[in-house]
């Protein structure tokens, strides 16, 4: 009987998966991809399950407000909005003054869902909208290393660019910022511009400009693009690969993009008036000149050519150079600004504009934290470039660029880290995926055709360095993505207007000073009332408190801000009269002293000396005042008796010499600093402490009237 | 002119309790029936809260020869607005109250109680009157400092006011604490560590005012809703959701002067502030949460009992006098608790308002209910009055025609407003259908677009290599199936083998295996017709599938051979040795060409 079973044969050859090889092939790359999108939505979901679907930091709770207020009012009282709760008693134009894509995409998402009946709230579309929007970018970027290598590099690229942590330290949930978006608009531009040099076809340069009008309208970083295009056009002229296919793309892309920029209110002539607009603009005149010069050539001999080209040449570069020199000279373009200086040069805010060099995101990028925001990629991307350059096309001529202008960049600018994340991951996805290639064809050969191994070379032990390669290869990955859960979950998802931290035993102390006094500040002082507090706190108080303060983390007037550092650096008196002038009827300031929280406003003060002593109003007040003899800045005894007799000072401390903080040191010891304060038993003349938080992080002081006379 | 009055009564009493549960303002005229009389009034005041709490015990005499049917409770006008609740029980029975007015003294504010049985001559009768008044005592000093204590001021009668004559009554007054400013006295009056007693009083005539005044210390929380929201939205699948959006405002005396958390901190002296209240909610609420417009509140505690979840709730700032906050409490719960059907009858029965803190005071309430989609009929039932607003639509996930919204509001509410409302409606079964139906149409929606999608060729110029690629993986799927088809009747055909093995039944068998044969040569012609086709555009894939052709051979002959000899076997032409030797290398042949037909297709 035996026998006769072993008869019956299994004929069939397909299981239930009855699918071609594309259509298997499809199916892998469709669940790979998706599953990326998905992965890449869900890690930057931390901070909502660990604290609440909450706005982050600073600057997302003005684009917050605003979205709020174009989803409520429409877009023509969007645009039109003056809005008087900010940079009292300036105000400030919203409309003309924001890049409006971000709130303009969210308004639209919250219509829609709306209209769909899908009742969500405008804050959870905007706390939702970073993570959403990665996702898509998961997508583009499979998209675009598809087009510059094979469907695999997309593939590897999409995974790491889902978890990489320089890019998801802007776009977690809740950190509601231009960034969010513009990361997706800067590649998907990107695609479009590779796919119209590719094709030469005026469908993909309209829409590469359509890409790129949604990069301007919604963040500032726009410049990057309209430089790089441009530089990538020059580099094909330089190199001899100038095709009708690139003046096609090019010259599309610069009239369209230019126009359609132009109807950003925020962005308005600055395309053909400044300096940074100006080498698209130079290009585009080179690309029609290239054209005809080709033109020409074609139709004379060489020895006229020749002739015609240098004279032609000579007169007009001088003709340009003077043309440039003389506009900008009369002011027509306008001169390169700050921020622009200092990428070119790091130290050039430092040494001029303080407000510049305040910002902590301007500062250069310490190498560590490129290992800490990048990891594997770091060592990756030099791979990726190698195999750009073996296989040298269009396209990958486009990337290398990318990739060596963004890495510079990222080295001078900490939040520039931002753009050179897509890159490097577009780089190591194709380096990557390369290398994987070569070595996984070795491992499958050897084992299907041993005999044939004689033949191929002299390779030694071939399949099993391909084998041990490519588990290092596994090992790396899977390092990678331990290391990028892991920077995820512990530095980027906090949303810093929660403050968490670990108790004796272990259990989790929530620190919510900030809501509680701005909650505070909207239900307890009059409608009416202006706040006077550094700007760094100037957009959560309009948003969350409701109410008129002096400057805000817009910074775009210089000397008002320095004004306010003026009355925080000055004696009481003369503080009040600054605020007297200016109206105030209340004053924030943050204080770690109590908690150990660092960055507070008396970390911050130097910076508000520095502004406060930049402007003219303000030459009284010296840096060097506030430091000690041997140049140091302390707030204990030793302390320089300007720095112990300023507001900022005295609000900060006021009553703190009382307090037992640590046990074992005296009263009014700082936790931050880690000194008994200097100067302990004051009254405070001009203000009267309105309301100090549970963990004292918040201080509110209510400034009082001036005394009745004779009393 | 009693009997005259009681007949203009019994035509208008209909419309007195409408016009009176719609307004509220205006009355009955009525006479002051000068045969009743008080004969004992026991009354007692609480004002250790922020409530005025009184009750009067009394005992009610008819001197006169006609029966009573109803008496009067007289107010001032003052304690008329404060008024928020009132209750006259006789016994555990309740008697009707309705607003009246007495023509000779319009500065006063009267409330006519209707006796259950009238009262005959000379009989007396003993009723309990509830009242509670909000916003009656008044901070003073209005304004105070952070360390201070907090000092009010009641203004009252130290007479039970009243139309009637009274013959006895005492006043008791119950205090927070031993301290007491001052307070003002009528003989014979008493004091004992939290509270006063005034009389008795003997020989009281109707109306008599006698001003009392007691100035105190009461720290107890002067906390009032300025409004609450509630709204309760009912869902078919089993959930009803309740939120409540609250003002809270300290009434107490305003905080002059500054906030020192250091001294909140370590002097404990902040007597009027409020740092945490409690929220009774219903034991089986789950998913609570408690926020505002900026977030999640994160202090707060809940505490689940066996009857009721107790949350402490702790706004985010201590409340001063004249502080103020906002925020937003929510839960579901199952609705099989409060929801009751028959067919398609259906009845909620909720509480109007849930318990916000002790001795609560609520300015303005509006309840809002939510029902399901295509609900018809809704009828509005309430304990005690309350303003019907205009029914809205609300439009959430999955809704067509929007759902129907039902509200009603009152002004002026405490805890003895914690009763069920009713609420009657009509839900055909039927639509509970609607939601899944849609959620199904839309994915299908989308899946026949996607479909259309992909199908769909709209560009203008034909590519001819894309085509032939389309063209050859089409066939190959063809050639897939044609061979699938082949491979299963090859299965039929062993199957037959073994049969006739068995069964030795030659004719049979043949007829069977030859049709069998028959069908497998149609698909091997099928197949070769494909590959014919498939040369055309690409050749490599042609000779792959020649191949397939060429191994197919092989396979049948060998199960051809072995049919034939299990035939010979069968009719003894062959001994059983010999069909053994035989079949060996018949059936390795067979695996061998069939693992080379998996490889072949697998790239195919």
């Amino acid at each position: 009987m035996a026998k006769m079973s072993t008869s019956i044969l299994s004929y069939r050859t397909r299981g239930w998966l009855r699918m071609s090889v594309e259509k298997q092939d499809t199916l892998l790359k469709m669940a790979v991809l998706s599953l990326a999108a998905i992965l890449s939505f869900s890690c930057r979901l931390f901070s909502v399950l660990r604290f609440e679907s909450v706005i982050h930091e600073f600057d997302p709770y003005f684009n917050y407000r605003t979205t709020k207020f174009l989803a409520e009012e429409g877009f023509y009282s969007f645009h039109n909005w003056f809005d008087d709760r900010a940079w009292y008693p300036l105000g400030r134009i919203i409309g003309g003054t924001i890049y409006p894509g971000l709130m303009v995409t969210s308004a639209s998402i919250y219509h829609i869902l709306n209209w769909l009946h899908i009742t969500i709230d405008v804050r959870n579309v905007c706390v939702f909208l970073a993570p959403f929007f990665s996702s898509l970018t998961t997508i583009v970027t499979y998209h675009l290393a598809k087009e510059l290598k094979s469907p695999g590099a997309g593939l590897v690229a999409a995974v790491m660019i889902a978890i990489v942590p320089g890019y998801i330290s802007r776009s977690v949930a809740g950190s509601y910022d231009n960034e969010g978006i513009a990361i997706f608009c800067m590649l998907l531009t990107y695609y479009m511009w590779i796919k119209a040099v590719k094709t030469g076809t005026l469908f993909w340069s309209t829409m590469a400009a359509l890409a790129y009008f949604y990069m301007v309208s919604s963040w500032g970083g726009y410049v990057f693009l309209i430089n790089i295009i441009p530089l990538h056009v020059l580099i094909l002229m330089i190199t001899g690969r100038f095709s009708h296919r690139v003046y096609v793309a090019y010259s599309t892309l610069y009239v369209i993009g230019t126009i359609l920029s132009m109807q950003i209110s925020f962005v308005g002539f600055q395309p053909v008036s400044t300096s940074e607009h100006m080498g698209a603009f130079g290009v585009f005149g080179l690309c029609q000149i290239h054209a005809f010069v080709d033109y020409v050539r074609s139709r004379l001999n060489k020895a006229q050519f020749e002739v015609l080209f240098r004279a032609v040449i000579s007169t007009v570069a001088a003709t340009g150079v003077l043309v440039l020199v003389m506009l900008t000279a009369m002011g027509k373009i306008a001169p390169w600004t700050g921020r622009f200086y200092s990428l070119l040069d790091p130290s050039y805010a430092k040494n001029n504009i303080p407000i510049i060099a305040s910002v902590s995101e301007h500062q250069p990028t310490a190498w560590s934290s490129f290992y800490f925001d990048l990891q594997m990629l770091t060592f990756m991307f030099p791979v990726g470039l190698y195999f750009c350059f073996s296989n040298l096309t269009d396209e990958n001529i486009f990337i290398i660029l990318y990739g060596v202008l963004s890495i510079y960049f990222a080295g001078v600018m900490v939040r520039l880290m931002l753009v050179l994340a897509p890159v490097m991951c577009i780089l190591s996805g194709i380096a990557v995926s390369s290398m994987l290639s070569t070595y996984m064809k070795q491992i499958d050969e050897v084992k299907t055709e041993k005999k044939k191994t004689k033949f191929e070379g002299n390779y030694f032990m071939r399949s099993e360095i391909a084998t041990f390669f490519v588990c290092v290869m596994s090992v790396f990955l899977v390092m990678y993505t331990l290391h990028c859960t892991w920077v995820t979950s512990e530095a980027y998802s906090s949303p810093s207007i929660v403050l968490s931290a670990r108790g004796h035993d272990g259990s989790r102390i929530i620190f919510d000073d900030f809501r509680e006094a701005y909650y505070w500040l909207r239900h307890n002082t009059p409608q009416d009332a202006k706040v006077m507090s550094w700007w760094d706190y100037g957009y959560q108080i309009t948003a969350m408190a409701n109410r008129t303060i002096l400057v805000d983390n817009n910074t775009w007037n210089n000397t008002h801000i320095s004004r306010v550092g003026q009355a925080m650096a000055s004696t009481e008196d003369k503080a009040y009269e600054i605020m007297q002038e200016l109206d105030v009827d209340y004053v924030l300031v943050i204080f770690g002293g109590l908690t150990g929280y660092s960055s507070d406003d008396i970390n911050k003060f130097l910076w508000m000396v520095r502004i406060g002593g930049s402007t003219e109003k303000g030459t009284h007040i010296k840096e060097h005042d506030y430091y000690t003899p041997a140049g140091e800045f302390r707030v204990d005894k030793e302390g320089s008796p300007t720095l112990l007799n300023c507001l900022m000072y005295k609000m900060c401390y006021y009553r703190f010499g009382q307090v037992y903080t640590e046990g074992g040191k005296p009263p009014g010891y700082d936790r931050v600093r880690n000194v008994e304060i200097g100067n302990k038993d004051f009254e405070l003349d001009v203000l009267e402490e309105a309301y100090t938080t549970e963990h004292w992080i918040v201080r509110i002081y209510k400034v009082k009237d001036l005394p009745n006379r004779g009393a | 002119m009693c009997a005259l009055t009681t007949i203009h009564r019994g035509s208008m009493r209909l419309l007195v309790c409408l016009v009176v549960a719609v307004t509220g303002v205006v009355a009955a005229q009525d006479g002051i029936n000068k045969d009743l009389i008080n004969k004992k009034i026991e009354r007692k005041l609480d004002i250790s809260s922020q409530l005025v709490k009184v009750t009067q015990k009394i005992t009610l005499e008819n001197g006169g020869p006609a029966p009573v049917r109803a008496f009067l409770v007289t107010l001032t006008q003052v304690e008329k607005d404060k008024l928020s609740y009132m209750n006259v029980q006789s016994g555990s029975s309740v008697l009707k109250v309705s607003e009246a007015q007495v023509a000779e003294h319009r500065d006063l504010a009267f409330f006519r109680v209707d006796l259950r049985d009238p009262l005959q001559p000379g009989k007396t009768a003993n009723v309990e009157v509830e009242m509670i008044m909000t916003q009656l005592l008044e901070p003073y000093p209005a304004y105070i400092q952070q360390g201070e204590k907090q000092l009010v001021r009641y203004t009252g009668n130290h007479y039970v006011l009243t139309p009637y004559t009274t013959t006895t009554q005492t006043t008791t007054v119950t205090l927070p604490s031993p301290n007491i400013e001052s307070y003002s006295r009528l003989k014979p009056t008493t004091h004992t560590d939290t509270s006063i007693t005034y009389g008795s009083y003997e020989g009281v005539a109707g109306f008599t005012v006698d001003p009392m005044t007691i100035h105190y210390e009461n720290n107890s929380p002067f906390l009032m809703v300025s409004k609450l929201e509630r709204i309760i939205e009912v869902s078919h699948w089993g959930n009803i959701a309740v939120e409540e959006t609250l003002d809270v405002l300290h009434t107490g005396a305003k905080l002059k002067g500054p906030f020192s958390r250091y001294d909140y901190q370590r002097e404990h002296n902040s007597y009027s502030s409020i740092k945490s209240f409690k929220t009774i909610i219903p034991a089986s609420a789950k998913d609570v949460y408690y926020r505002d417009e900026i977030g999640n509140i994160s202090t707060s505690h809940m505490r689940i009992q066996d009857d009721a979840v107790e949350l402490d709730l702790r706004p985010r700032f201590p409340l001063f006098g004249g502080w103020k906050t906002h925020y937003k409490i929510g839960y579901n719960v199952p609705s099989y608790e409060y929801l009751y059907s028959s067919g398609d009858e259906y009845i909620l029965k909720m509480r109007i308002l849930d318990h916000v803190f002790d001795d609560v005071t609520i300015d303005e309430l509006k309840l809002t209910v939510i029902l399901p989609e295509g609900v018809r009929n809704v009828a509005f039932e309430t304990p005690y009055p309350m303003e019907r607003l205009p029914d809205t639509v609300h439009y959430t996930y999955l809704d067509t025609v929007g759902r129907p919204v039902v509200s009603v509001t009152k002004r002026n509410l405490v805890e003895s407003h914690i009763q069920d409302f009713t609420l009657h409606y009509k839900f055909p079964a039927i639509l509970m259908l609607q939601e899944p139906l849609l959620v199904v149409i839309a994915f299908f929606i989308l899946f026949l677009t996607v479909i259309l999608y992909v199908r769909l060729d709209l560009t203008l110029s034909k590519d001819d290599a894309t085509e032939a690629k389309m063209r050859v993986s089409s066939h190959c799927e063809q050639v897939h199936t044609h061979h699938e088809k082949r491979a299963r009747l090859y299965e039929k055909l062993e199957e037959e083998i073994q049969k006739l093995k068995s069964s030795k039944d030659v004719t049979h068998s043949q007829t069977a295996t030859k049709k069998i044969q028959g069908s497998i040569r149609d698909e091997t012609q099928a197949i070769s017709d494909l590959s014919a086709k498939i040369r055309l555009d690409n050749a490599e894939y042609a000779e792959k599938v020649a191949e397939l052709q060429k191994l197919d051979k092989t396979l049948r002959e060998s199960v051809v051979q072995q049919l034939t000899n299990v035939e010979k076997l069968v009719a003894g032409k062959m001994s059983k040795q010999q069909y053994m030797d035989a079949e060996a290398p018949l059936h390795k042949k067979k695996e061998e060409a069939l693992e080379k037909i998996k490889v072949l297709l697998g790239n195919i």
